[in-house]
């Protein structure tokens, strides 16, 4: 009787212990998890950062000129490559795939060109080409005075023919 | 004249010429081509695929021994999600279209004539073939071609295709 009694007394002690054991392995591993997602946070943060202060580094607001691509078409169009030149000299040449040129016509913007200008007077020079209804080609240009300041400069070329009706044209916005 | 070799040598790995095998392990550079069908093929729009890129030119004899075989795996892979993609570095886009269509050639070709995406991938030689998986990054350059090569293409591509 009594063996039996120190026999379950034991093995009550040592289902304790390796219970315990269990809670603390359980809260060591909840704690190590909190680290590993609080360290991937901060992994994360600071590339964030870091590519902020790339941009920042590579084209501080002072020299930057940006310049967007998007559509407002009502005919089909499909957009195949848009050019721009600066003061004569090609920074730009983009081919887009029908996946692109799909997402401009939903609605999406694309920034086609970042680079640095001096302040004063520049010439921007677009073309764009593509196919409008009946496989018909479009190939337009537009020439836009570019009168850069102290801040960064944003143009925005919209592919439009609202204006005059299956016939897409550049509207050309300048912001800063 | 027998110090003229390694000359060379010494001076070469200084200079940092580079090859496309140097690329191997690199993420594969980015880049977006007209096909000589006028689709626009954008390689990033390929992830998630296994994606073969091969250089070549009409001018390049090797080319036209390996061009039929690629078809062959071309046709033999593209259902397991291969993507093959030809990169031709001629001006002259119609005679890279009249060769394509001699050598039976039905996969892409995508014309690079002003070198942009052959400079990208350090092209030196003709043809260079290219193997990206499909997380975009180059894990096999081969440069040249000589029969029995597109053996180790496949093995390559079994591998990646597995993957």
């Amino acid at each position: 009787m009594l063996r039996t009694l120190t026999a379950v007394l034991l093995w009550l002690l040592v289902s304790a212990a390796s219970a315990q054991d269990a809670a603390r392995t359980t809260d060591e591993l909840k704690s190590l998890d909190q680290e590993v997602q609080a360290l991937k946070k901060e992994v994360l943060d600071l590339n964030r950062e870091l590519f902020v202060l790339e941009e920042e580094l590579l084209f501080p607001a002072n020299t930057q000129v940006a310049v967007f691509v998007s559509m407002d078409v009502g005919e089909f169009f499909a957009l195949d490559s848009v050019t721009l030149k600066i003061d004569n000299k090609e920074v730009a040449n983009y081919l887009y795939t029908e996946r692109e040129a799909q997402a401009l016509l939903k609605g999406a913007v694309h920034r086609v060109y970042v680079g640095n200008l001096k302040a004063g007077e520049h010439e921007l020079i677009a073309i764009f080409t593509g196919k409008g209804p009946h496989a018909r080609d479009y190939r337009r240009g537009a020439t836009v005075k570019l009168e850069k300041g102290v801040g960064a400069k944003y143009v925005e070329l919209k592919i439009s023919d609202r204006a005059v009706r299956a016939q897409p044209e550049f509207i050309v916005k300048q912001w800063e | 004249m027998r110090y003229v070799l390694p000359l060379v040598l010494l001076l070469a790995s200084g200079s940092g010429w580079s090859a496309p095998s140097d690329l191997v392990g690199q993420p594969a550079a980015d880049f977006a081509l007209r096909s000589l069908s006028h689709d626009n093929i954008r390689l990033s729009e390929q992830v998630g695929e296994v994606v073969l890129l091969n250089f070549w030119a009409t001018w390049c004899g090797p080319c036209r021994q390996e061009m039929p075989l690629l078809e062959e795996i071309y046709q033999k892979y593209r259902r397991a999600g291969l993507v093959l993609l030809s990169v031709n570095i001629d001006e002259d886009a119609a005679q890279a279209a009249e060769m394509a269509r001699t050598l039976g050639v039905s996969y892409p070709v995508l014309m690079d004539s002003r070198h942009e995406v052959a400079k990208a991938y350090q092209i030196g030689v003709m043809p260079v073939t290219v193997l990206i998986d499909r997380a975009g990054t180059i894990r096999y350059v081969s440069e040249g071609f000589k029969p029995g090569y597109e053996s180790r293409y496949t093995d390559k591509l079994r591998e990646l295709l597995n993957e």
